[in-house]
This record gives C-alpha cells, sequence and structure tokens, in this order.
C-alpha cells in the first residue's frame, strides 16, 4: 500500500522579476517497509519536495496523498493536527528540545495531542531501548553524541505510530560510521514497523541502505533504483 | 506546564534575574501603597472613621474646615431634609500641648484637636478609661500613639498660647487628622478654644465647622436650595479637602502607575527577546505538530510561574520591611489594597505576554527545515 503518493508537483516561487522553478512536474509513490533516499546537489529542490511531502509547504501545482488523503482538503489548522498524528520528523542534529530529557522528547509529542498514559511512556521507553539508548533516558540531549541525539530524533519520529517518516538530511554532521548506523535503524525501523520513509540527502555512502533511491537535479526528479 | 517548568529548571539563571527584577517591582508597589495608605490614614483617618455619607460646610468654604463656620443650631433643620437620618456637628483646630509650662518644643506634642457631642455617632470608641461628657468638660480622649509620648490617663495637658488646661480621660485607636494624633474634646471646649478671642465667632450663635450627615440618596442640591448658606459634599469629597491629600496621594499614584507600566514593559521585552532567541525551536516543534496553542500555553504558564512566585515574594518582603520600618513612618499595610495590586501586576504580566504569543503564531514551522546543503 503505498503511504505516500506525489502527483506532478511543482513548485515555483518568485524571486524579483524572475520565477524560480524549484519543482518540476516530480511523482514519487512510497509503499509500507520501503526506505527512499532522495539525492541531489545543494538547491535541487529535494528539500523542497519534503517539505511538500510534510505537509509544511504547499505545492504550486498537483497532488500529495498520505494515507489516501489529500492534504489539498485540509486548512491550515487540520494540517497541524495531520503532521502531529500521521508524519514523524526526523530533523538534523541538533533539533531536540535543549532542556528536555531523553524520554521527555519523545512524551512531548504525546503532550501535544493531549495526555499522556503509562502506555505512552512505556512505548517511549521501548522505543529509545530499542535503539540502544537504554541507558540515556534520563540524561539531557548535550550529555549525548551526535549520533545519539540523531537516534533520538528517529525515535521521536516513531513515537506517534505515525505511518510516514521524513527524514531531512539526519546524517548531516555525522562521521560515516555513526551516519551508517543511523541510517540502518532508520531503515530497520521502518520495516519492523511498517512504515514509509523517505530521506533527503547527499551522501552517497547512504544509498546502499535504501530500497529506491532518486535523484534530484534542478527540479526534475528521476528514479535511479 | 510541562515545557514550562522543565525550561525554568534548566535556566535558572537567566528566569532567576527576571523573577528577581519582579520581585523588586512588586516590593516596590507594595511599600509604595503602605506609604499611601498610611499617608492618607495619618491625614484622614478621624474622617475614614466617621460612619457618615455626607458632609455640610459653609457655602464659602469650598469643602475646607478651616474656612467653614455654621451655627450649631441649624442641626433642628438639616434633621428635618428628606433622606437625611442623623447629623453630628463637628469642628477642629491644630494645637500644642505639654505637661509643663515648658517652651521647649521637645516637651509638647502637636495634636488636633476635635469638638463633638458626646452622644452622637461620631464619636469614635474609646478602647481605654471612659469617653468625655458634658458634665466634665475639661475632659478629652487622645489618640493612643501619644501613650508613647508618655501621656496617661489623668495627666493634665496645658494647651500652649491658651488659658485651656484639659485632663486625659480616656485613649482611642487610628484617630488622626491631618498628620497628627486626634484629641476629641465635647464641642463647647472646642469653642473656648476656636474661638477665645472675642469677636472671632462672627457673631454665629454656638458656631460649628461642620455636620456629617447620616443618610443614603441624599439630595444634596435639594439640601442646599432649602437651608441658606449652606453646601453639602459627600464624604469622599470631605477628604480630598483635607490640605495636602489629594496631592500626597496623587504623588504615591503616579509613582505605583509607573511602577506598574514598567514592569509591564520590563515583562514584554524580556518573554519577547527569548521568544525571538527560541525562533527554532518552536519552529521544530511546530514541524512536528505542536499547535500554536500548545506553544502559547508554555509561554503564558511560564510567566504565571515566574509572576506568581516574584509577587509573592514580593509581599513576604513587603511585610518583612513593614517590621524593620521605625514606627513612627506612616506606612501601613492593607490586606485588601496588597491583593488588589498583587493582581494588577499579574494581569499586567499576562497581558505583556500576549506579544510574544502572537509571535508564535508567526513562526514558520518550515524553518526547522535548516538547510545545511
Amino acid at each position: 500500500m503505498a503511504v505516500l503518493k506525489l502527483y506532478g508537483i511543482s513548485k515555483s516561487y518568485q524571486e524579483g522579476a524572475n520565477t524560480v522553478n524549484a519543482l518540476q512536474q516530480a511523482d514519487l509513490e512510497v509503499q509500507a517497509g520501503e526506505l527512499i533516499a532522495i539525492i541531489g546537489p545543494s538547491g535541487s529542490g529535494k528539500s523542497t519536495l519534503l517539505s511538500i511531502a510534510g505537509a509544511l509547504l504547499k505545492p504550486s501545482e498537483g497532488q500529495v496523498m498520505i494515507n489516501g488523503i489529500n492534504l489539498a482538503t485540509l486548512t491550515e489548522k487540520e494540517l497541524a493536527k495531520f503532521r502531529l498524528r500521521e508524519i514523524g520528523f526526523i530533523l538534523q542534529t541538533s533539533n531536540l528540545i535543549p532542556y528536555l530529557k531523553i524520554v521527555d522528547q519523545l512524551i512531548l509529542v504525546k503532550k501535544m495531542s493531549g495526555k499522556v498514559s503509562k502506555d505512552d511512556r512505556d512505548f517511549a521507553s521501548r522505543l529509545l531501548t530499542d535503539l540502544g539508548l537504554a541507558d540515556k533516558l534520563k540524561k539531557m540531549p548535550h550529555e549525548l553524541s551526535g549520533g545519539e541525539r540523531q537516534r533520538v530524533a528517529i525515535a521521536r519520529a516513531f513515537m506517534n505510530n505515525s505511518n510516514l517518516i521524513l527524514a531531512d538530511e539526519p546524517t548531516a554532521s555525522l562521521d560515516s560510521k555513526r551516519a551508517i548506523e543511523v541510517v540502518e535503524l532508520l531503515s530497520q525501523e521502518a520495516k519492523k514497523r511498517g512504515k514509509a520513509a523517505v530521506m533527503v540527502t547527499h551522501d552517497e555512502r547512504m544509498l546502499p541502505l535504501c530500497d529506491h533511491v532518486y535523484r534530484m537535479e534542478d527540479g526534475i526528479l528521476t528514479k535511479q533504483s | 506546564m510541562f515545557l514550562a517548568w522543565n525550561e525554568l529548571k534548566h535556566a535558572k539563571l537567566r528566569y532567576g534575574m527576571m523573577t528577581m527584577i519582579i520581585i523588586l517591582i512588586a516590593w516596590l508597589v507594595f511599600i509604595l501603597s503602605g506609604l499611601g495608605n498610611g499617608l492618607s490614614t495619618l491625614s484622614a483617618a478621624t474622617l475614614k472613621n466617621f460612619d457618615a455619607q455626607y458632609a455640610v460646610y459653609e457655602e464659602t468654604a469650598g469643602s475646607k474646615f478651616t474656612k467653614s463656620m455654621l451655627s450649631e443650631e441649624l442641626i433642628e433643620e438639616i434633621k428635618q431634609q428628606k433622606g437625611v437620618d442623623n447629623v453630628a456637628a463637628f469642628g477642629s483646630s491644630t494645637i500644642s500641648v505639654g505637661k509643663t509650662k515648658s517652651k521647649d518644643a521637645a516637651d509638647k506634642e502637636d495634636v488636633a484637636l476635635i469638638g463633638l457631642e458626646p452622644d452622637t455617632y461620631i464619636m469614635p470608641k474609646i478602647i481605654e478609661g471612659k469617653s468625655i461628657s458634658t458634665a466634665n468638660k475639661k475632659g478629652v480622649v487622645i489618640n493612643d500613639t501619644l501613650k508613647k509620648a508618655g501621656y496617661k490617663i489623668g495627666d493634665t495637658l496645658l494647651v500652649s498660647n491658651a488659658t485651656l488646661e484639659l485632663t486625659v480621660v480616656g485613649f482611642v485607636k487610628n484617630e488622626t487628622f491631618n498628620h497628627l494624633p486626634s484629641a476629641f474634646v465635647v464641642m463647647d471646649t472646642w469653642r473656648d478654644y476656636q474661638f477665645a478671642a472675642p469677636g472671632s465667632d462672627n457673631g454665629i450663635k454656638k458656631p460649628v465647622q461642620t455636620f456629617f450627615l447620616q443618610g443614603e440618596d441624599l439630595d444634596t442640591a435639594s439640601l442646599d436650595h432649602s437651608i441658606t448658606g449652606v453646601e453639602t459634599v459627600t464624604k469622599k469629597e470631605a477628604i480630598n479637602g483635607m490640605p495636602g491629600y489629594t496631592a500626597e496621594n496623587g504623588t504615591i499614584m503616579m509613582m505605583l502607575a509607573f511602577c506598574i507600566v514598567i514592569s509591564a514593559f520590563i515583562i514584554a521585552v524580556f518573554f519577547y527577546v527569548i521568544t525571538m532567541q527560541k525562533t527554532q525551536q518552536f519552529g521544530v516543534m511546530k514541524a512536528i505538530g505542536a499547535s500554536n496553542g500548545f506553544i502559547g500555553r508554555a509561554i503564558v504558564s511560564q510567566v504565571i510561574l515566574l509572576s506568581v512566585f516574584g509577587i509573592g515574594i514580593g509581599v513576604l518582603l513587603t511585610y518583612v520591611t513593614a517590621m524593620i520600618l521605625p514606627e513612627n513612618m506612616p506606612f501601613s499595610l492593607d490586606p485588601t489594597l496588597v491583593t488588589i495590586y498583587a493582581l494588577v501586576l499579574l494581569v499586567i504580566a499576562l497581558l505583556s505576554s500576549i506579544i510574544s504569543v502572537r509571535q508564535i503564531v508567526k513562526i514558520d514551522p518550515l524553518t526547522a527545515l535548516g538547510r545545511v546543503e
């Protein structure tokens, strides 16, 4: 089943008198249990594509379907709720909340949607344990290494049990050993939990770990493998 | 609350300094309110204690006791007026008293001599000794603050620059007039002092300064109309007419207002700057799916936590200050006023946090996808 479907997505910006086409007619389908990578040089439009898939940016043309829901039909407020429920974001390393303990980083996601139950707390500990952070639950983000922090970010993305995981340069500030570890974990978790995961990266070393690779160049998305 | 509390714990220095500012401002506000209350008590406690609603002055007096002179015989006429339940005559002078004939200022006390009829409703409650009566015209009851100057029941008071001699028969509490302790005597005795010089009563029979009226919803205009030569004002206006009363209160109120406005700006600016610093962080939360309300509540609960804590400590410090201040300082804390100012400060703090909350709405979750490309 396709969790994420993009049809004919275009995005153009007005920059002074010029129109910049960041994306042109991009099509993409991601199935549950798959990890796909979008690779391309700086400014090629891959972050724009991820923002559109993540309901953070509206496309100029085309349709975004997540779990069969057309995003164009949702209001701004519904979109925030939708992101919370249906999409897990993995952002760059520094994007944990600096004053929350590791386990609370995950609890926060639950707080956003209301009450936190005992089950939620157990689920958070289990997720973190799965990702090898069992002894770091009570630590603050600054006490963790870059790789550990990124694993927390992965756990946070899975916290709401959303079907779509979007990762924005998850390995940006990691050395290759840790980078490979993080992407392997992401891939494993996606398979184990049946989630669709999309990773934007410019790191070629990660590609063997992905089910499909798309290349983005000058706003045009092409499937590589 | 979850975010708010965790962040306060994390950034103790930053929020500690902010709390310190709130404490200091609250402290200053409460001290000013205590001073204002103390001053206005000193200025007009005796009037405030009267269970009266209106005061009748001579028409040309402009609500000033010293400029007003009326005949006590008007009392019957005033009683006849519609809406008047009770009337009491009043007269006041400033005198110096001493226990000996010494001319040395240190041996004398300035007091406000108040003349009234002992059986009227404006006669204050005696806390020690007995009340004045027409049978003993030389009797006087004085405010208990004079005990500290060594006065006690049975003492003879020699009134400076007059032949009048008074005997202390009792004490009253919290009675001050014109910033001086009050001394109550029967009307005839007051008259003997005030109009000692022949002809100083302008030929008015049994002169008094003012009448205090009890009565609800009195039609002052019709009263002024039916009795010639009088002006009726509310008790509040009479108090405002006390020398220096409005000036003192105005000064204190102005300082209070500035304090409160300054606190509003400090709190607003502090939280605005902090919110701006955390734009990226809030962007991340929004990308994950936090609503504006979720983040807004975190900021508002931080403001509430800091303010309640700061104001609470401010109240404590104020009461500690009150204990340390010298006793003759006109400082009196009114718990109602303290509560009101505490609430005003809290509301102001909350209102000023709205600027930051508005800022959150503007944060675009897209900022979370920072580009390292």
